[in-house]
């Protein structure tokens, strides 16, 4: 019980934390996550991550809540659940609300304008770190950092994830699809292209 | 709200708020920016609650805020429609249906993780996403990425992330918010300082 109730409010913690440092949705989040639970908590590996993130945008809802949710109910059933899609929730609810209560004040504001003058561009570079994440474990048979710390001749391209990628980026750019849609496209073209 | 607002009209909004983003998280697939053209069509368009001045406002604030942008939505949304229990009404009914469909699917899919099928299933949706995550960096880039200092730090941000990927990610941005500060205080651009 006790076991439970700690564990809860470390998960409660991290994603408190997660979203207190997310700026900008949901793709911003992923090193994040990948800082808090694969590297320092070990709750989950490189892998599970991915397909918990996957799995988050194919569901309803937004994909970090998402995400909380099923990493709290994987690590500790429906009370883990419940404290990580909370901690995710906390610092919305705390913040926004002084926000929209001093609107006109935070509009103004020239310290918050000087803030996001910096955080906005490291926001493109956590999404574009999160280019490399995916990457590693689908367009290429392993991480690129291979390639600089002497394991090069481990790295290779995986086709099925680079015919994939090309054609998702593609379609995406000529035709702007429904998300589901392209999703359900790449997990046929992934079924089918695994059997060659 | 002004005194006209008796207590029965006071909680029907809570109802009406609670319903609509009930309603509009379950359909929002694919994060919470997904929801902003259902939340206005609802609320400025449908119901005339809000003016589109005051959402454009709102949709403002909720992208330089921290947090999950759908859950900054309905705090947001919540409190200028309904106060306080606005708030609630809001945030509870945009968090239930995820949470309730996400729970549903751990308890199934913990069992089947090691089907041969899902992982060929999931190596394509990787790949998608990686395309995903390309997209959403140009595009953002495109409206940032204007002039040598956030550029800098974008790839300073950005080099740092995949050459030390032990480092918590939470310090460079706080590096990104000192850079900000020290840039916009001490060497403020023509114009941005009084």
């Amino acid at each position: 019980m006790i076991e439970t109730l700690t564990g809860s409010l470390y998960l409660f913690y991290i994603f408190a934390k997660i979203s207190l440092f997310t700026f900008g949705g949901g793709y911003a989040m992923i090193p994040l996550f990948q800082s808090e639970l694969v590297e320092n908590s070990a709750l989950l590996t490189a892998d599970e991550f991915a397909d918990l993130v996957a799995l988050a945008q194919m569901t309803p809802g937004p994909v970090g809540m998402n995400a909380a949710t099923y990493i709290g109910y994987q690590q500790l059933g429906l009370t883990g659940a419940i404290f990580a899609t909370f901690g995710t929730m906390a610092p919305s609810l705390v913040l926004m609300t002084l926000a929209v209560t001093f609107l006109t004040a935070f509009k103004e504001s020239r310290f918050v304008k000087a803030l996001l003058g910096g955080i906005r561009p490291v926001t493109i570079g956590l999404i574009a770190a999160g280019v490399i994440f995916f990457a590693n474990i689908s367009i290429f048979t392993a991480p690129i950092r291979n390639l600089w710390t002497g394991a090069a001749d481990q790295f290779g391209l995986c086709w099925q994830g680079c015919v994939i990628f090309a054609l998702i980026l593609f379609l995406q750019l000529k035709w702007k699809l429904n998300l589901f849609l392209v999703l359900l496209i790449a997990i046929v073209l992934g079924m089918i292209l695994c059997r060659f | 709200m002004n005194e006209t607002v008796t207590e029965d009209s006071r909680f029907s909004r809570l109802r009406v708020l609670f319903c609509a983003f009930f309603r509009i998280s379950m359909v929002a697939v694919g994060g919470g920016l997904t929801m902003l053209p259902l939340i206005e069509a609802e609320f400025v368009e449908k119901r005339k609650w809000m003016t589109h001045e005051e959402m454009v406002d709102i949709v403002a604030v909720v992208q330089s805020m921290p947090g999950i942008i759908g859950c900054n939505m309905s705090v947001a949304i919540g409190k200028s429609i309904g106060g306080i229990p606005g708030i609630f009404a809001a945030t509870l009914g945009m968090a239930m249906p995820p949470f309730v469909v996400i729970v549903l699917i751990a308890m199934c899919f913990l069992n089947y993780s090691d089907a041969a099928w899902l992982n060929d299933a999931f190596l394509g949706v990787r790949a998608a996403i990686c395309a995903l995550f390309v997209l959403a960096a140009l595009k953002l880039g495109k409206s940032v990425l204007k002039t040598p200092f956030p550029i800098v730090l974008f790839v300073i941000a950005f080099l740092i992330l995949v050459l030390f990927p032990q480092l918590n990610a939470v310090w460079v941005i706080l590096g990104g918010a000192a850079a900000g500060l020290i840039k916009y205080f001490c060497f403020p651009a023509k114009g941005e300082k009084k």
